[in-house]
């Protein structure tokens, strides 16, 4: 195969039918593959008539043109579907090399449907496709389903879910290669949802690209950029993306007990230079990666990888909690148990403040850090007041009337930066369509870092564009599929080239930028065909109407009413932020 | 940050953008403090420079200071650590970009530039900007010289103030306009020095 493999593995659970369809180039060429793929046929396969866990929504696990080509960082996937969190059309995104193995199985995108009578696994090797029994997996947790199935990460990698997804927590991932994470939106309950425990791949097929010479040479290029640049070559490998945590804090903008505020007096203990100073053991590098931002940590009980900025943040600042070790453990907790550690920790941190109040009855308080794991625990395996908070923030605060204490967006908890210190995070997480998420176009980028150049973190005129742009790009490097990371050193003009030698078609930035769009848009017309709305374009009221207290950002809250009008306009959309309903080419409308 | 240092970096940016030894958004600056480093931000214009525009970083270890600062922090640091610079200045001047790219050593031939620099060397390395390869290459030269010139890039000055890196930046190139506007004129050089073979050992 040259970029693409032609086909697309379609399993039916509830019959146990396994067809294989032709891809439609035609599509590819529009969306590439992974999340914009993903998107294209969610809008097909599953209507608005169809709930989040049942047998009629979907999982779409797709894989990019560059996937397995040995470009740099192309070792991901996405999976495709409705969320049970949010109601909208999701799609998570992960690395390691369980991608890259499914892609070597000659496939672009695999279709799971219905359910299965009881628990099975899929298995996908150059023998065949089987759906086996697993009812010996289920109750086993990630760890152990991945180490029972055999995962070795060049020949046979193991995707799974952990007891969150078999007892449907809406925060449940997918976990692949043991340890990393669909994590997002809880595709995990879907998975348990259908009874599919695991999938395995072992695969033998290669990606070459068309152009040898041109790839070598762009491989080359890109390698240049990547190690030229201080955050891909050094800030990341050296201190993980937790390199961030004191640079957030200081300009104000690292939420804090719930996002009361906006500076965590602790944060230096829970950084990435304090993470290299006591539990890293080394950093690691999923498959063709330069980067190695993976950290591998040891505490004085265990081991394991993590945790990254968002979970550093979710376990440490968001809950008043600044003991580096138990931060970590919770982080290999929720990978056990299979859990998205954003969400988690940011739902813990909204029943934290609600106990404060004396809204609900738990000991649980901010700062207190001994009641973390175990409420973990309850959360996975449904107990307790963990059955409650397993709905995500959202539902459990509103369940008590209060979900002003969520902080989320769509449903989904949003993560690590406080988007008052951020105006332009403000609007992302607004518009984002799998709800709050900064993995949508971050603007960290622009109004922290000077990637491309630095901007006015708290002006908001003139800030849609840039937000918009910032979307059209992760929406392309999503559907590539490529680590965002890559982004950071590389531009579009040399995906364009990659996947041109890949493909031997002709691409060009602005064309790769339009495929952005274009799924950028087809995600909101779904959503919208969801009864989604204007309205939903919010954050919480505690962003709109609470000034920050103290600090660099004090005084200032999210104007959202008057970016988001721009940005409607910036988008070609009119004011109740629809689009046309015609997306070219794309066979809708 | 002092003011006063602020105003000196301010001041070093602006002259440097003025006399055309950078581009809008090319070079940077630092000065060590102790065992802090001040530098640039990554991005910012050396003629605009704000109080805002600066990074302060840890000279021994690296720390999150790294992702805005310049992305040339790891020459600077490694400079700092190689030498006993207490200010660097990296720009981009023109002349002497040209005259890298074919002279593996750059020989002035005024009075002035034989006075001040005697020699400057052009390294290269195969990843020309911020990578620990040419950290070494240029920290190693510039334990020899107080400004080098890296091929087809750009020169790395040091001195104990911003103002005195500034000063070799400024002498590099009016050393380097003088050899090609010579070159250009075609004439025979009458020697006037003793030595000027020695300068090339220098």
């Amino acid at each position: 195969m040259q970029g693409w493999a032609g086909k697309i593995l379609d399993i039916d659970l509830t019959n146990g039918a396994v067809r294989t369809l032709p891809l439609d180039m035609e599509m590819a060429r529009l969306f590439l593959g992974g999340r914009g793929l993903g998107a294209r046929l969610l809008w097909d396969l599953v209507g608005p008539e169809v709930e989040p866990l049942a047998p009629e929504n979907v999982l779409i696990f797709a894989v990019g043109p560059l996937t397995a080509s040995g470009a740099q960082t192309s070792n991901r996937f996405s999976v495709s579907t409705k969320s049970p969190l949010t109601g909208t059309g999701l799609d998570a995104n992960s690395g390691g090399w369980w991608g890259m193995q499914f892609k070597r199985t000659g496939h672009d995108a695999l279709i799971v449907r219905g359910k299965a009578e009881h628990p099975v696994l899929i298995e996908i090797t150059p023998a065949g496709v089987q759906i086996k029994d697993a009812t010996h997996l289920w109750g086993k947790t990630v760890f152990e389903t991945t180490a029972l199935l055999g995962q070795d990460n060049q020949k046979r990698n193991v995707l799974c879910i952990g007891p969150a997804g078999e007892n449907r927590s809406r925060m449940a991932s997918i976990m692949n290669d043991g340890t990393r994470a669909l994590a997002r939106g809880g595709p995990g309950a879907v998975m348990g949802s259908k009874n599919l425990k695991a999938i395995v791949v072992e695969g033998d097929q290669k990606n070459q690209p068309e152009d040898r010479e041109r790839f070598r040479f762009m491989l080359y290029e890109t390698g240049k950029l990547i190690k030229a640049s201080p955050i891909t070559s050094q800030a990341y490998p050296e201190f993980g993306t937790a390199v961030v945590m004191n640079v957030v804090n200081e300009i104000g903008a690292l939420p804090t007990r719930n996002f009361l505020q906006s500076q965590f007096e602790n944060a230096e203990l829970i950084s990435g230079e304090h993470m290299a100073d006591t539990i890293l053991v080394k950093n690691q590098a999923c498959w063709a990666c330069p980067i190695a931002c993976t950290r591998v940590t040891k505490t004085s009980h265990s081991e394991g990888e993590g945790p990254e900025y968002e979970t550093a943040w979710a376990f440490g600042a968001q809950l008043g909690v600044s003991d580096l070790e138990l931060i970590a453990e919770a982080n290999y907790l929720c990978n056990d148990l299979g859990l998205d550690t954003i969400s988690t920790g940011s739902t813990i941190g909204c029943a934290m403040e609600l106990a404060e109040h004396g809204l609900i009855d738990s000991s649980l308080r901010f700062g207190r850090g001994d009641l973390l794991h175990e409420t973990i625990r309850d959360i996975a395996y449904r107990r307790n007041l963990g059955d409650e908070l397993a709905e995500g923030s959202y539902r459990f605060a509103d369940s008590y009337n209060a979900s002003e204490y969520s902080m989320s967006s769509k449903k989904l908890e949003m993560p690590a930066y406080d988007p008052r210190g951020m105006q332009g995070q403000g609007l992302l997480y607004a518009t984002s369509n799998r709800g709050a998420c900064h993995m949508r176009g971050n603007m960290l980028g622009p109004e922290v870092l000077a990637l491309p150049r630095l901007i006015d973190r708290l002006a908001y005129q003139g800030k849609a564009g840039i937000v918009a742009v910032h979307q059209n790009a992760a929406a392309l490097v999503d559907s590539l599929v490529i680590c965002k990371f890559t982004n950071v050193a590389v531009a579009e003009e040399y995906f364009a080239r990659l996947l041109s030698a890949v493909s031997g078609l002709d691409f060009t930035a602005e064309n790769l930028m339009r495929v952005g769009e274009r799924t950028w848009n087809m995600e909101r017309l779904y959503n919208l065909r969801e009864g989604f709305t204007k309205a939903d374009d919010t954050l919480p009221d505690r962003m709109l109407n609470d000034p920050v207290e103290e600090g660099p950002s004090a005084g200032y809250t999210v104007h959202l009413e008057p970016m988001l009008k721009e940005y409607y306009a910036f988008r070609g959309w009119d004011a109740q932020g629809v689009p046309s309903s015609k997306i070219e080419g794309a066979g809708i409308g | 940050m002092d003011p006063r240092l602020y105003e000196e970096f301010r001041d070093i940016g602006r002259d440097i953008y003025v006399v055309n030894l950078t581009s809008s958004h090319g070079g940077n600056m630092s000065v060590r403090v102790g065992d802090r480093i001040i530098i640039k931000r990554r991005g910012a214009q050396l003629g605009r420079l704000k109080p805002s525009d600066f990074v302060e970083t840890s000279l021994f270890k690296k720390d999150s200071g790294l992702i805005r600062a310049s992305t040339e922090l790891i020459v600077h640091r490694n400079i700092y650590l190689k030498t006993s610079a207490l200010a660097v200045i990296h720009s981009h001047p023109r002349t002497a970009i040209v005259l890298s790219m074919s002279r593996d050593e750059i020989i002035p031939i005024d009075n002035e530039g034989s006075y001040l620099l005697h020699k400057i060397p052009v390294v290269a390395a195969e990843y020309a900007s911020g990578s620990q390869e040419m950290a070494d290459v240029v920290a190693d030269a510039l334990s020899e010289y107080k400004v080098i010139m890296l091929r087809g890039h750009g020169s790395f000055a040091v001195g104990q103030t911003l103002e005195e890196a500034f000063h070799w930046t400024s002498a590099l190139e009016e050393v380097c306009d003088i050899i090609l506007e010579e070159h250009l004129m075609g004439e025979t050089l009458k020697e006037y020095r003793r030595h000027s073979e020695a300068y090339s050992k220098w």
